[in-house]
């Protein structure tokens, strides 16, 4: 039985550590049964411990030890590493803002005491890191490079790529995608993290696969209809992802019409601020996120292939609060990854979308200007098959 | 069809969330639809409301959509004012609305009559158009099978039931064609005489899809309360797929303060749902199927079935973005109205009338049988054999 240890920010209800660590103590639905990890949680380090927190609790239950170091946690109070993998979910917590309002998070310092005990004890072990991998694509970089170095797997992001879709598709490999529009909401960053991986793993699986990003710009406001109007993004793929939203806002709120947002001109009036990421990629693609806060309340994705006449469109199925069983879906990747040692799809995938997210928000910081990124020259090939829940 | 076929929308109230609000503002407004705007390829020329309260909202769409009029009876719906009949298809909305309830708890919506006054316009014009009943057919039983017959003798194309056979499923899977299947259940939520149409649509749109197509059910029993936990315990319904439906949900009610999804115990389930209801019934080649309505523990449809010789377990859940907790939009209703839009164009219904027939004389006997204390019905009314579409009906693109 595989022994796991949990490096987390905090573990309340309903944050990201409850979520996936509780999992591996309690099992989770996976293809219509209640699936119970053959694994087992051996210890946990904490950073936070406000009021509500659960982590003596579960220890006590679960017959597992919190210890105040993660090298302890790592070698579970001996001398040498002494679990099977990591799980690492630096998310949620208080913790600073930089200038650019990213959270800074700690992830690389936990990952990094990780590598230490790895190195010193002279044995690696698999490791999951929620969400992008910091910050920092720097930081980032040099994790993803640790764990190449070391030899261990290496599986980070959101669940939005591996969630349920309306309807269920997925761009088949070598796709000639000729253009890509991601509709998301909420925060920066932690949402447009989520939406950003979205649609990457939906354009990674392009002819030539992922070759990296060399521009983007981040703008806000009324330019961000400009553009659509001047064709800097495509409205016509905008219509395609709104197409599977359920959540539009104002009218729809009001007595429940469906909306054609575009058409009566709605769209405007509802996003007060709209955002548009403008990514380009080195082989040529152009895609778009924009994060259209007042108008919907979901995630929604649209492609135009060379040659089809329809672009293909999805929602990522954010499925209800509490159970979240989105991040059921999660857990099902993680475990493969700590049963086989090898992620079920690459690191580099969040190492992109993490540089990415940096570099747009360093574009708003600097004035919206279009700013080159020859460093996310991030290489990479999709899995081949469906990684996302469709079964 | 050359021209675009004019429609009659008749609704007993239109209201926000109402069904009426949900079908028929996707005629009027459009709808997403396989990453478009959909507008219907036709006119809704006419619409007649029974009820207006202060929170209707017919008024506020006749006047945006002039092209649609307001008429004061069924018959001027249909006829636009005239004398004959002059639209080509109509859609019957008899949900939702102040109606009275009969003894047994079911509520006396008027589709029925609705349906009669319709049939009455089609008499004198000596032609029939197409109709769609939202719902079952009717609360009593020999009322829709009059309705049912009716649609055979005059040749129109009817088309009813539940926008649960066509939503989104996760897994987006069908039962296959022709699989034999030996026992199915679903795990749902609601109310008897409402949620139970919707719970055993979801379970016959699956099991007609069997070896030998829908054959009819023979009995029906009701379980509630302690008798629910009893035929739980005695596993008069299997316990893998009663399991198995819990895990497609995406609702399930934590069982212990601090944890967000864990599997309830069965003493847990006790504590959280207060009025477990099943209905029971065995077709006539044998297939057992068990709707279970668990309020409290799931706020969904889940499907579960042993198919095939190996009796593997084939389980899904009919997904419903329902509004306003989930979503603002009640999108289950455009794959319906998707499928109405066909019948209207094609003058065919696109999936069996008859297998709302049938799941309308289920409610109707499991409303009796709890009424009667939980006993055992024999249902030879309900010898309704039909075969289902070849293709799948349900929302996948």
């Amino acid at each position: 039985m595989k022994r796991i240890a949990v490096i987390t920010t905090i573990y309340r209800y309903l944050t990201h550590a409850q979520h996936f660590a509780d999992r591996f103590l309690v099992g989770y639905p996976k293809e219509g049964k209640w699936h119970r990890p053959d694994m087992k949680v051996v210890s946990l380090y904490v950073d936070q411990k406000p009021e509500g927190e659960q982590s003596e609790d579960r220890a006590r239950e679960f017959g597992f030890s919190v210890y105040p170091t993660i090298a302890e946690a790592l070698r579970c109070g001996g001398d040498k590493i002494d679990v099977d993998a990591v799980l690492l979910i630096g998310e949620h917590g208080q913790y600073l803002t930089n200038e650019m309002r990213q959270v800074l998070y700690p992830r690389y310092e936990f990952f990094k005491e990780c590598v230490k005990v790895f190195e010193e004890d002279g044995h690696a072990v698999p490791i999951f890191n929620d969400k992008h991998l910091s910050y920092s694509f720097e930081k980032a970089k040099e994790m993803v490079d640790d764990g190449h170095r070391l030899g261990f797997g290496l599986l980070a992001g959101s669940s939005l790529p591996v969630t349920w879709r309306l309807p269920d598709v997925e761009l088949p490999l070598e796709s000639d995608l000729e253009e890509a529009l991601m509709v998301g909401v909420g925060g920066s960053d932690p949402m447009d993290y989520h939406a950003l991986e979205a649609m990457q793993c939906m354009v990674e699986r392009r002819k030539g696969g992922e070759t990296g990003v060399t521009a983007v710009q981040l703008i806000d406001g009324d330019e961000v209809w400009d553009a659509g109007e001047n064709g800097r993004w495509s409205l016509e793929l905008l219509e395609a992802a709104l197409s599977r939203s359920d959540t539009p806002c104002g009218l729809t709120d009001e007595d429940g019409r469906t909306q054609n947002l575009i058409g009566t001109g709605e769209l405007q009036r509802l996003v007060d601020n709209p955002s548009a990421y403008f990514i380009e990629y080195k082989n040529g693609l152009k895609a778009t996120l924009l994060m259209l806060n007042g108008a919907v309340r979901d995630y929604c994705f649209a492609g135009k292939l060379k040659d089809e006449p329809t672009p293909i469109s999805t929602q990522f199925f954010l499925t209800p609060v509490p159970n979240v069983t989105y991040s059921a879906c999660l857990v099902s990747k993680i475990e493969e990854l700590f049963e086989s040692g090898v992620a079920p799809y690459p690191a580099e995938r969040t190492l992109l979308v993490s540089g990415t997210l940096e570099s747009c928000l360093t574009s708003r910081h600097q004035g919206n200007v279009r700013l080159e990124t020859p460093h996310l020259n991030v290489e990479y090939q999709a899995p081949a098959e469906p990684q996302h829940a469709h079964q | 069809m050359d021209k675009r076929p004019k429609i009659a929308a008749i609704a007993t109230i239109y209201h926000k969330y109402s069904h009426a609000q949900h079908i028929v503002d996707r005629f009027l407004e459009g709808y997403g639809w396989n990453s478009r705007h959909h507008y219907p390829p036709m006119d809704l020329v006419s619409l007649y409301v029974e009820q207006v309260r202060d929170n209707d909202l017919s008024k506020d769409r006749l006047e945006r959509f002039p092209t649609m009029k307001g008429y004061p009876t069924i018959a001027e719906a249909l006829t636009l004012g005239g004398e004959e009949l002059a639209v080509d298809g109509v859609v019957l909305i008899g949900e939702h609305g102040e109606y009275p309830s009969n003894e047994k708890g079911q509520r006396l919506y008027p589709r029925y009559e609705h349906f009669m006054q319709m049939v009455e316009v089609f008499e004198k014009s000596g032609r029939g158009v197409p109709i769609f009943n939202d719902k079952h057919l009717s609360w009593n039983w020999g009322w829709a099978r009059e309705m049912y017959d009716i649609s055979q003798s005059m040749d129109f194309a009817f088309m009813a039931g539940s926008s649960l056979p066509v939503t989104w499923r996760t897994p987006s899977i069908d039962m296959p064609l022709g699989t034999s299947v030996s026992e199915a259940v679903c795990v749902a939520y609601g109310g008897v005489d409402s949620y139970d149409f919707h719970a055993l649509e979801t379970l016959q749109c699956m099991v007609e899809r069997r070896k030998g197509g829908e054959c009819g059910v023979q009995w029906l029993q009701a379980y509630r309360g302690d008798e629910f936990w009893n035929a739980h315990h005695e596993k008069l319904w299997s316990r893998e797929l009663f399991e198995s439906a819990l895990c497609r949900s995406h609702t399930l009610t934590p069982s212990r303060p601090g944890f967000n999804n864990p599997f309830p115990t069965i003493d847990e389930m006790k504590e959280i749902v207060q009025d477990p209801i099943a209905y029971q019934y065995e077709h006539l080649d044998g297939l057992k199927s068990t709707m279970i309505l668990m309020n409290g523990l799931v706020q969904d449809f889940n499907f579960a079935a042993y198919i095939g010789s190996d009796n593997e377990v084939l389980s899904t859940q009919m997904y419903l973005p329902m509004p306003p907790a989930r979503t603002s939009l009640a999108n289950f209703f455009s794959p319906l109205v998707n499928n109405i839009e066909k019948m209207f164009l094609t003058g065919e219904p696109t999936y069996p009338v008859e297998r709302t027939l049938l799941t309308t004389g289920l409610v109707a006997v499991g409303v009796d049988s709890l009424h009667d204390g939980s006993t055992k019905q024999e249902t030879p009314h309900l010898d309704i054999t039909y075969q289902p579409a070849k293709e799948s009906t349900f929302w996948r693109t």
